[in-house]
């Protein structure tokens, strides 16, 4: 191995090669499936659709009350609903397309848009 | 009826390169890989050796009779697996094709051993991996694996271009016999 020398096409070579792997791991690990935009229905019908990135709260009407929805950075939340089990509110933050919470005695519910969602469909 | 064949000593000279890849193709085919498609590329090597003594036209023979022949030995001719690799060397020896007019046309910018390695192995993995995501696994999951792949190419592309460099070195010191085999 004594005397490996570079040449300035291998050090050409090298810097291609290295911008390369950079912008692959930039394509293909940043975009993960987070969702940018997520939709309101009440009573089945599009309430709603809210952009993740800015910043809101909202209350929305149902037959119950209103709901109260909450977008921070990204992410999506019921922070409250008057409904007796909450199970809305239990579920956290929303952030991943195709993710969803609902509160089905106020009508409400609030699902995560993607292209590539996690998960392909769900049943209770 | 008796045909001569014409022969010429490139083809003597493919004929025992490509003999030697292929060993080396079959030696490295026993090796547990822990995932389809990472071998180190030794047999690599004989190509990248080739092409800097001989040129592209017998670099391009040794790797595709490599290819041809390895899989017909192993048993994997028209299985997936040799699909897989013969997208690999078509595209490798493409790659190499492209430098090495590149490195004709502009000699101060000339490609050695180092960066032909490194093509080489680069080109070897997008080439089996596009063909194994457009033809057998058409599931996005698989381009999270790509940058992976191609950083793990990348590594063993500098091996092999090591190596390349190494026997380069032991040829050209060794005292020649007048054959350049």
């Amino acid at each position: 191995m004594n005397g490996v020398k570079l040449s300035r096409g291998d050090a050409v070579v090298w810097l291609l090669t290295a911008t390369l792997l950079m912008s692959l791991y930039m394509m293909f690990w940043q975009a993960d499936g987070h969702g940018a935009e997520a939709v309101v229905l009440v009573n089945g019908k599009r309430w709603a659709r809210l952009d993740l990135f800015q910043n809101q709260d909202l209350d929305v009407p149902g037959p119950l009350g209103h709901s109260h929805i909450q977008v921070r950075d990204g992410q999506v939340r019921f922070v409250n609903s008057p409904c007796p089990n909450q199970l809305c509110v239990h579920t956290g933050w929303l952030s991943q397309g195709g993710e969803v919470a609902i509160c089905l005695p106020n009508r409400v519910s609030l699902q995560i848009l993607g292209s590539d969602p996690r998960f392909d469909a769900i049943n209770f | 009826m008796t045909r001569t064949l014409q022969t010429t000593r490139d083809d003597y000279l493919i004929a025992g390169f490509a003999a030697l890849a292929i060993t080396i193709h079959i030696a490295e085919s026993a090796l547990p890989s822990p995932l389809p498609g990472i071998k180190p590329g030794l047999a690599n090597v004989v190509t990248l050796v080739v092409l800097c003594r001989y040129g592209w036209r017998m670099a391009a023979w040794v790797s595709l009779l490599r290819v041809l022949v390895g899989s017909i030995l192993i048993g994997t001719f028209l299985s997936p697996t040799f699909f897989l690799s013969a997208a690999g060397a078509l595209a490798s020896v493409a790659m190499l094709g492209l430098l090495f007019a590149l490195s004709r046309a502009l000699p101060g910018w000339a490609v050695g051993p180092m960066g032909y390695g490194v093509a080489a192995a680069l080109a070897h993995m997008s080439g089996q991996f596009w063909v194994a995501y457009a033809v057998f696994v058409p599931h996005s999951g698989l381009l999270t694996l790509y940058p992976l792949l191609m950083t793990l190419a990348t590594v063993l592309g500098i091996v092999s271009g090591l190596l390349t460099h190494t026997i380069l070195a032991r040829l050209n010191s060794a005292p020649s016999n007048g054959n350049p085999v």
